[in-house]
C-alpha cells in the first residue's frame, strides 16, 4: 500500500511518518486516509468555519458533536443539523439520496434526539439527465423517510447549469429531547466500559466512499465509482433509531456514535477523541455479513445502518434488553481504556496501534485567508439583461409569466406530494409553506424552521449570496413571529485545491458570518461539500443555511394569504435602488451579474419590529411573505393563489425602475398585507422605527390579479386566477397531476 | 362496557405511536401490543396502524400478516369478540391475511402520495350505524399502494354485502364518480365486512383543527360507538 493509493499527497504521508514515528503498516495508511480525507478531516475548510458565531444563551451544543443543541424551553431542547449527500446520488440518485436521509437521522439520534422532521435542499441541472436524477433522488428520499416514519416538512428544489453533473442533495434533519436526559453524544465513554456495534452487520459496501468518492473531483470515467455507493434498508434504520433510543432512556448509554463516512474507524477514533479515552478493537468480533473480510475492508466499510455504543456497567444491562426488543443485537468488540492509544487486534494479532488524535485532528490544515473583511461589492448596473427603463416600450406580460412559470419559481407541490409530510401529527404548515410549522410535544411553543441557499445569488459575489441565504432564512422565521435560535450551514462548493473556489468559499462564510452576526443566530453545526466539479466545471458556490425558530403560537400560524380582500399590500424594507443582480429574470436573459448586498442592520431592525408584530395576536398584518425568488411579483403572486377565491389584488408602482422594483430578489424585503381600516397607524409604527415602507397595491373583491404601473396608469394588465395557477402549475412531463416540476 | 383498544405494534410500523395518541385523547384506554404476543388479552378493539411492517418487502403487509398475533386476531373475529380497524398499512395486512377481501396495488402513478382528500361514506356498515351513507370526513392518504383491486367474481358480492364503505370524492369538482387519488376500483377508500373494518386514508392524523381537519376525530368515535366529543 502506497500513500497515494489512500488519498495522501506526499506531504500528509511525511506528517503520517513523523507522528508515528515509523512506517505506518498498510491498516494504518488507510486509516489515516480515510480521516485524512477531505470529507472527513475538513482540512481545507476548518480554518474559515470557526469564522462563524457559534454561541448564544440557548446554545447547549454547538459544532463539533453529531448535530447543533438548542434550547426550546425549560424542558425540551432540539437538536438539528444539514448534511450533504452530492456524490452519491450522482452515481446513484435513489441510493444516495435515501442513505443521505438514513445519516443524518442517525446523527440527531446520537444526540439523543427523537428525529421529528426532514427538509431537503436539491438542485439539478435542467435538461434531461437533470430530470432523471431528480426523480431518482425524490424518491431515494421519499422512500427512505416515508418508510423510517419522519415527516418531510418543506425544503426547495432550484436549477442550474452546474449542478447538471454536480446534483446537490442536502438533507437537513431536527429532533427534539428532554433537558432532563444528559446530553448524549461521543464525549461520555470512561475507562473499562464495554463498545458494543449495533444495527446491521457489516459487508463490503461503501469502501472508499469518503475519501475517493466525496473527497474528489468527478470526471466522465467515474460512473465506476457505483461500486462505493452504499444501500439503505429504512426498516432496519427504524428498528435502529428506536432501538437506540430506547437503549437511551434506560440511562445505559455511555456514548453513542453513528456509523456513517468512513464508517468503524471514523465512528470509534471520534468517539476516542470526544470521550478524551483510549480505545481496544477486536476485528474479529465484528458481526459480517460477507465471509472472510479483512480488517482494513471492516474498518473502511461504510455500510449503513449501524451505530456504536459504548455501555456503562451500572444499567448497560437495561440497554441491551431494551434493544433486544427491538429485534436487533449489540455485539461486544471492544473495550474503553485509559491508555489514550487506539489499537486494533484481528484474533491475537495487534494490527494497528496509533493515537485517536492523530486520526481525528493530525491533518495538516489548509490556512484561512487572513482578510476577513466583506469584499468590495461590484455593481454592474443597470443589469445588461434590462436596458429600457420602462414598462411601456420594451416589456411584455409573457415575461411576467415566463417568471411564474420558471423552474426556479413554480408549484413544487408534484415534489413534496411524494413525501409524507403529516405523520407524527405535529405538522401546522407543512411544503406547501416556506416556513414550515409544528407543534412539539410537552411544550406550549412550537418551531418554525425553514432552509433557503440560492447558488444563483452567489454566482458572482459569494459574500452577497452566503448573507442573503441566513437573511432569508432569519426573515421567514420572523413572519411567523419566531425568534430564530440556531442556524446550520450546508456549504456546497468545488475543488478547493483551485485558488478561485477557495477564496469564493472563505467569501461565502464571510457572509455567513456577517448576516449571523447582524441578525444575532448562532450557526450550531453544519456540512461542507467540496469537490462538486466534473470534468473541471464547478457548481456555483452553494450556501444551503437551515433554520430553527422558537414559534410562540404554533397552532395559529402567521397566515401567507388572505381570506378576506379588504387590505393594503405593503412592501416593507424595500430595495433603495432595487437591482436585478442573480435574479431569475437575468438567468432566464443569460446573464447573471453581483447579487446585491442586504443591507443587514436595516433587516435586523426590521426583524426585531415584525417579530414583534407578527408574535401579537391582534396583529394588524393579515398575510406577510419574503421577497425572494422572482421579486415582488413572485411574491404577491403566491400570496394571491394561495388566498381565497374571492380575493383579487390591484398592484400599483411607479413607472421608474418599475421592471427593478418587480423582480429584483434583494433580500430582506417582506411583502405585507394590512387590514385597510388600520393602515394609517402600521404606516406610523413603521415610520416611527425608521423602516421603510412602499404602499404597492390593495385588495380587491373579484378574481383577478391586476397590475398598474405609472401614475395615471400608463401600462396596465390582468389576469384570471385560472390563467395565473396554469402557469405556476406548469410542470414538464406532467401527466394528469403526476409529473414533477 | 368501556372499550379498550389495542394497537399492534409490527416491526417497521411507524403510525402506532399517532394511533395511540389519537384514541387517548378520544378519552378510550389504550395501549400498544406487540406483533410476536400470542394473545389479545382484554381488547375489545384492535387497530392495525400504518407503517412498513417488515420494510414492505416482499409486499405491502404480506409478511406482517403471518405474525404470531394475527393467529389471536383471526380466533378473535370468528369468535366475534372484537371488532378490527386496519389503517393504510393495517388494510393492507388485513386484505393479505384474506380477513378483507381484495387486495391493494400500486398508485397507478407508480407513486406515493401523500394529500388532503375527501371521502365519503357509500354504504354504512351494519355494525357501526353511527357512520350515515353520504357523511363525508376530511382526511389524509399517505401511501404507495393504495389502489384497491378485487377478483370480477368477487366483485359483485363485494357490492351486495354492503361492504364498499367509503370512497374519495372530490369535494369542488361535479359528483361524477371519477375523482380517484390512487386509481382505486370505483374510488374506493375504504371496506368493511362484519366486525372488520380497513381503510387507506389516516383518521388519527386528523384530529386537531390545525393539522388540517378534526374530522378523524369523529370518524374514530363511530367506530368506538362512544358519542362524539
Amino acid at each position: 500500500m502506497t500513500p497515494d493509493a489512500v488519498g495522501l499527497t506526499a506531504k500528509e504521508a511525511e506528517r503520517v511518518r513523523q507522528l508515528c514515528g515509523r512506517e505506518p503498516n498498510d491498516l494504518e495508511w488507510g486509516l489515516f486516509g480515510a480521516l485524512w480525507s477531505e470529507h472527513c478531516s475538513y482540512k481545507s475548510s476548518k480554518r474559515v468555519l470557526a469564522w462563524l458565531p457559534k454561541e448564544g444563551p440557548q446554545v447547549v451544543a454547538g459544532p463539533g458533536g453529531n448535530a447543533g443543541v438548542v434550547r426550546l424551553d425549560d424542558r425540551m431542547e432540539i437538536a438539528f443539523k444539514v448534511e450533504s449527500h452530492n456524490h452519491p446520488s450522482y452515481v446513484e440518485p435513489v441510493q444516495g439520496a435515501a442513505t443521505g436521509v438514513g445519516g443524518i437521522i442517525r446523527d440527531i439520534v446520537a444526540m439523543g434526539a427523537r428525529p421529528i422532521a426532514l427538509m431537503d435542499s436539491l438542485r439539478f441541472g435542467l435538461e434531461s439527465n437533470g430530470q432523471r436524477l431528480r426523480d431518482g433522488v425524490v424518491a431515494g428520499i421519499g422512500g427512505y423517510g416515508n418508510a423510517i416514519g419522519v415527516p418531510t416538512v418543506g425544503g426547495e428544489v432550484y436549477y442550474g447549469p452546474g449542478y447538471a453533473k454536480n446534483p446537490l442533495v442536502n438533507v437537513l434533519c431536527v429532533g427534539v429531547r428532554q433537558s432532563k436526559d444528559a446530553i448524549i453524544g461521543a464525549s461520555g465513554a470512561r475507562a473499562g466500559q464495554m463498545v458494543y456495534l449495533l444495527g446491521q452487520a457489516t459487508g463490503r459496501d461503501g469502501i472508499h466512499g469518503a475519501s475517493l468518492l466525496a473527497s474528489r473531483d468527478f470526471s466522465a470515467a467515474d460512473q465506476d465509482m457505483r461500486p462505493t455507493v452504499q444501500v439503505g434498508d429504512p426498516y432496519t434504520g427504524k428498528l435502529l433509531m428506536e432501538a437506540t433510543l430506547a437503549a437511551i432512556e434506560t440511562g445505559g448509554v455511555a456514548a453513542v456514535q453513528d456509523l456513517g463516512a468512513a464508517g468503524l474507524v471514523s465512528a470509534s477514533s471520534e468517539l476516542a477523541v470526544q470521550s478524551q479515552v483510549g480505545l481496544e478493537l477486536h476485528l474479529d468480533q465484528v458481526p459480517c455479513r460477507e465471509s472472510a473480510m479483512s480488517g482494513y475492508e471492516m474498518m473502511m466499510s461504510e455500510t449503513q445502518e449501524r451505530m456504536l455504543l459504548v455501555l456503562n456497567s451500572e444499567h448497560g444491562g437495561e440497554a441491551l434488553a431494551a434493544i433486544s426488543q427491538w429485534g436487533l443485537n449489540a455485539t461486544p468488540i471492544g473495550r474503553v481504556t485509559a491508555s489514550g492509544r487506539y489499537v486494533l487486534y484481528f484474533g491475537e494479532h495487534e494490527v494497528a496501534n496509533l493515537e485517536a488524535s492523530w486520526l481525528v485532528d493530525g491533518c495538516p490544515l489548509t490556512p484561512a485567508g487572513k482578510d476577513l473583511v466583506a469584499p468590495a461589492f461590484k455593481p454592474m448596473r443597470p443589469s445588461p439583461a434590462y436596458m429600457d427603463e420602462g414598462f411601456e416600450e420594451g416589456f411584455d406580460e409573457g415575461a411576467l409569466m415566463a417568471i411564474a412559470s420558471d423552474p426556479d419559481c413554480r408549484e413544487r407541490r408534484p415534489i413534496f406530494q411524494r413525501y409524507d409530510s403529516m405523520i407524527q401529527t405535529a405538522t401546522v404548515w407543512g411544503p406547501d409553506h416556506e416556513v414550515s410549522v409544528l407543534t412539539v410535544d410537552g411544550s406550549p411553543w412550537g418551531l418554525a424552521l425553514a432552509v433557503s441557499g440560492i447558488g444563483r445569488w452567489a454566482a458572482v459575489d459569494p459574500y452577497a449570496g452566503g448573507a442573503a441565504a441566513v437573511s432569508v432564512v432569519v426573515s421567514r422565521l420572523a413572519t411567523q413571529g419566531a425568534q430564530a435560535l440556531g442556524l446550520t450551514d450546508g456549504l456546497n462548493a468545488g475543488n478547493p485545491d483551485k485558488p478561485e473556489v477557495k477564496q469564493a468559499f472563505e467569501q461565502m462564510v464571510l457572509g455567513i458570518r456577517d448576516a449571523a452576526r447582524a441578525l444575532d443566530v448562532p450557526v450550531t453545526g453544519g456540512n461542507v461539500s467540496f469537490h462538486n466539479e466534473t470534468d473541471g466545471a464547478a457548481i456555483w458556490p452553494t450556501p444551503v443555511i437551515g433554520g430553527v425558530g422558537r414559534h410562540f403560537h404554533p397552532t395559529a400560524p402567521v397566515a401567507d394569504s388572505l381570506n378576506r380582500s379588504d387590505v393594503t399590500l405593503l412592501l416593507i424594507n424595500p430595495a433603495l435602488s432595487p437591482s436585478l443582480g442573480g435574479s431569475v429574470w437575468e438567468r432566464q436573459h443569460g446573464v447573471l451579474t453581483a447579487y446585491p448586498r442586504v443591507r443587514l442592520s436595516d433587516l435586523a431592525h426590521t426583524v426585531t419590529w415584525l417579530r414583534t408584530a407578527a408574535a401579537d395576536v391582534d396583529s394588524d398584518i393579515r398575510a406577510v411573505r419574503v421577497v425572494a425568488d422572482g421579486g415582488l411579483w413572485l411574491a404577491l403572486v403566491k400570496m394571491w393563489l394561495a388566498s381565497a377565491p374571492s380575493v383579487g389584488m390591484t398592484v400599483t408602482l411607479e413607472a421608474v425602475h418599475a421592471v427593478q422594483r418587480l423582480l429584483s430578489e434583494e433580500a430582506g424585503q417582506f411583502l405585507a398585507a394590512v387590514a385597510t381600516s388600520r393602515v394609517e397607524s402600521t404606516l406610523l409604527k413603521l415610520q416611527s422605527n425608521a423602516i421603510g415602507c412602499l404602499v404597492v397595491g390593495q385588495g380587491h373583491d373579484g378574481d383577478h390579479l391586476e397590475l398598474q404601473v405609472g401614475c395615471p396608469s400608463q401600462w396596465t394588465r390582468r389576469w384570471s386566477r385560472s390563467q395565473m395557477r396554469a402557469a405556476w402549475q406548469s410542470w414538464e412531463g406532467d401527466s394528469g397531476g403526476s409529473g414533477t416540476p | 362496557m368501556k372499550p379498550k383498544v389495542a394497537v399492534i405494534r409490527f416491526p417497521g410500523s411507524n403510525c402506532d405511536r399517532d394511533t395511540v395518541q389519537a384514541f387517548q385523547s378520544l378519552g378510550a384506554e389504550t395501549k400498544i401490543v406487540a406483533y410476536d404476543r400470542e394473545d389479545l388479552e382484554d381488547a375489545t378493539h384492535v387497530v392495525l396502524p400504518g407503517g412498513f411492517s417488515y420494510g414492505d418487502y416482499l409486499r405491502a403487509g404480506a409478511l406482517a400478516a403471518h405474525a404470531p398475533i394475527m393467529h389471536a386476531l383471526v380466533d378473535a373475529v370468528g369468535r366475534g369478540a372484537i371488532e378490527v380497524l386496519g389503517i393504510c398499512n393495517g388494510f393492507q395486512i388485513l386484505c393479505e391475511r384474506g380477513i378483507l377481501p381484495g387486495a391493494l396495488f400500486a398508485n397507478v402513478s407508480g407513486q406515493f402520495r401523500c394529500s388532503w382528500e375527501w371521502v365519503e361514506v357509500l354504504t354504512p356498515p351494519a355494525r357501526w350505524p353511527g357512520f350515515r351513507r353520504g357523511m363525508r370526513f376530511r382526511l389524509p392518504i399517505a401511501h404507495a399502494d393504495g389502489a384497491y383491486r378485487i377478483g370480477n367474481s368477487d366483485r359483485e358480492a363485494l357490492w351486495a354485502q354492503g361492504s364498499v364503505f367509503l370512497r374519495y370524492v372530490d369535494p369542488d369538482g361535479p359528483d361524477t364518480g371519477e375523482y380517484n387519488p390512487n386509481g382505486s376500483l370505483e374510488a374506493i377508500a375504504g371496506i368493511s365486512d362484519g366486525p372488520v373494518m380497513g381503510l387507506m386514508p389516516h383518521p388519527e392524523r386528523a384530529m386537531q383543527p390545525w393539522l388540517g381537519s378534526k374530522d378523524g376525530r369523529l370518524f374514530l368515535s363511530l367506530w368506538l360507538q362512544e358519542v362524539p366529543q
